[in-house]
This record gives structure tokens, C-alpha cells and sequence, in this order.
């Protein structure tokens, strides 16, 4: 429900930009580039770079399972345009909050919306590094707005997707998840 | 020194703080800071009192910051005023659509306080 909200206003933003919606994929094609834009590589970039960047945080890649059960921060940002899907940043609360601090240099006590508001910015800019990736995604796929979750036992679920990549990453003592999801390309 | 006066647009109250602290670690000590959450914020700010420098993030709910550009020209609220688009897009058809509109910089989110330095320095005149 929410991914499917998402996804459409950045279907919308897509079209309400410069030129049409046909126009801008006229003979440009993802299926081609097909091995980029699922290149799980990429992701792992999006993440070092953004966190590096603006947290001043090393990040490593872990192929465990992502510990953030309870309490957990999920911010959402749909894909439109040749790809419509989403990005989802998933982390339990403590680590939101460690997150949020490292952005603003302020002690939070609790996710407040000065900290959900940072961790959707970070998720809009793992969005915008990952498609940046791939100069077609890049000029032909639009971003939503991020919209963020908080609370237990929500699960993202997506029918028959395109592909999915998702990866969970450790910095200090803490992790968070990031999913790529993709349920159309052209 | 003169103050410099500037106004950052930015649906997120964290990346207005954030694009703060990067001005001011490119060495803008005299930096007045007014911020507004959206396009349309930030045209009532520009009727209200000059400013000197303009920074504006371009995914935006209700007004973007294309239209927020397109608006400060066509309504002559700030016509010599720099403008600094700050956005996660990056394509080339984006900065050509900013350039377009009337920005003199662009920069790409994430950045660094570094990036801030170099792309904004040169666009406004400290006495």
C-alpha cells in the first residue's frame, strides 16, 4: 500500500518534470543496461559514499541478518519513470538515533520528527546516489518525496519483483538494512 | 565584515542545518541564516527582505525548486541574486533544467563542506 503510494508520486513528479513521460524514454531502453542497474555493487558504493559524505561514518558490508526488530525506522522513497520501485532504509531505533545525531552534531532521546526527517533524508539520498549510478537511470527515473514508518512487526512485500537487492551494513555498533526493490522496467 | 544574508529552501529541517554547517565551515562567519520548507516559503521570504545569496533543495512537496526558481525571475524578487540548486538528482538534464531556470551552481547531495566551498565561494562578494 504505502510502496504503491510512494512509487506513484514519483511517477508524478517524473512526468510533471520538463519534457513528457514519452518523450524522455523515446528509444532508451533499462533492459539493455539490465546488469547495471542490478549490479549490487552500486549499492554498496551509494551507502559508503553517502555515509562517508554526510555522517563521517565507515560503513562495512555484513551478509548476516539485519538486527532491528524492534522499534525499527523504515523510510521509504519510490522510483519513477523506466524504473518504478523503491528504495527502503530499514534500522532499529537506537541506531536511527545515532544516525540523526551524526547528521545534525545534536543528542536525540527519542525518534522525534527532527530524526525521521533525517533518516528519509538519507534514504532520498541513497535513492539519488544509486540511480546516479547508471547515466540512463539517472536522467529517466524520478525520486518521491521519502515518506518514513516507525514500529514492530511490519514487513515490505513486494509481488513478482523485477529484481531486489538488499543489503545490511555495520558501522560501529550498529546496522541498518537497504532494499532495492524493482517491480517495473522498461 | 558585512553580514551575508541567506536563504535556504528545504522541505527537510535536517539538510537546512546541515547545508548551515557546510557554509559556515567554508568560512562564512558573517552568515545570517533564514530558512523556509518549501518554494512557496521561501517567495515570502524573498517580498519580505533582500538576501544575498539563495540555496534550494529541487524534490519539494506542492512547489519545487525548479517552479521556486522560475518564480523568483519571473516575479523579479531576486534577479541578481546567486542561486544554488542542492539535490540529490544529478543527470545532465537536471543542471541543464537549473542552469535553465536561472541557477548559477549546482550541487550534488551527498556533498562535502568542501564541494560547498568551492561552488558557492565564488558566487557571492565578501567584503
Amino acid at each position: 500500500m504505502l510502496l504503491n503510494g510512494v512509487r506513484k508520486a514519483a511517477i508524478a513528479l517524473e512526468r510533471g518534470g520538463g519534457r513528457s513521460g514519452s518523450e524522455k524514454t523515446m528509444g532508451v531502453s533499462l533492459r539493455e543496461s539490465m546488469h547495471q542497474v542490478s549490479n549490487p555493487g552500486n549499492l554498496d558504493a551509494s551507502v559508503e559514499e553517502v555515509f562517508q559524505m554526510m555522517l563521517g561514518l565507515e560503513c562495512r558490508r555484513d551478509h548476516g541478518p539485519a538486527d532491528v526488530s524492534n522499534d525499527s525506522v523504515t523510510a521509504v522513497v519510490g522510483f519513477g519513470g523506466l524504473l518504478s520501485g523503491a528504495c527502503v532504509f530499514t534500522t532499529g531505533r537506537e541506531s536511527a538515533l545515532q544516525i540523526a545525531g551524526a547528521m545534525t552534531g545534536m543528542e536525540f532521546p527519542d525518534v522525534d520528527d527532527t530524526v525521521k526527517d533525517g533518516i528519509g533524508e538519507i534514504c532520498n539520498m541513497l535513492a539519488g546516489a544509486w540511480k546516479g549510478k547508471v547515466p540512463e537511470l539517472s536522467a529517466n527515473c524520478g525520486l518521491s518525496v521519502p515518506a518514513v514508518i516507525t514500529g514492530r512487526d511490519y514487513r515490505l512485500h513486494v509481488q513478482a519483483p523485477e529484481f531486489q537487492l538488499h543489503h545490511v551494513y555495520r558501522f560501529q555498533d550498529s546496522c541498518f538494512a537497504v532494499t532495492i526493490v524493482c517491480d517495473g522496467l522498461q | 565584515m558585512k553580514e551575508i544574508q541567506a536563504l535556504i529552501v528545504d522541505d527537510s529541517s535536517v539538510m537546512r542545518k546541515i547545508v548551515e554547517r557546510s557554509l559556515r565551515q567554508a568560512g562564512l562567519d558573517t552568515l545570517v541564516v533564514h530558512e523556509a520548507g518549501s518554494g512557496t516559503e521561501g517567495l515570502e521570504l524573498l517580498k519580505s527582505r533582500p538576501f544575498d545569496l539563495i540555496l534550494s533543495d529541487i524534490n519539494m512537496p506542492s512547489m519545487d525548486g525548479l517552479e521556486f526558481l522560475r518564480q523568483i525571475r519571473t516575479q523579479n524578487l531576486a534577479s541578481d541574486v546567486p542561486v544554488v540548486m542542492i539535490t540529490t538528482e544529478s543527470s545532465e538534464e537536471h543542471v541543464r533544467q537549473a542552469i535553465q531556470a536561472g541557477a548559477q551552481g549546482y550541487i550534488r547531495k551527498p556533498f562535502t563542506a568542501e564541494q560547498v566551498k568551492e561552488r558557492v565561494l565564488p558566487l557571492i562578494h565578501v567584503s
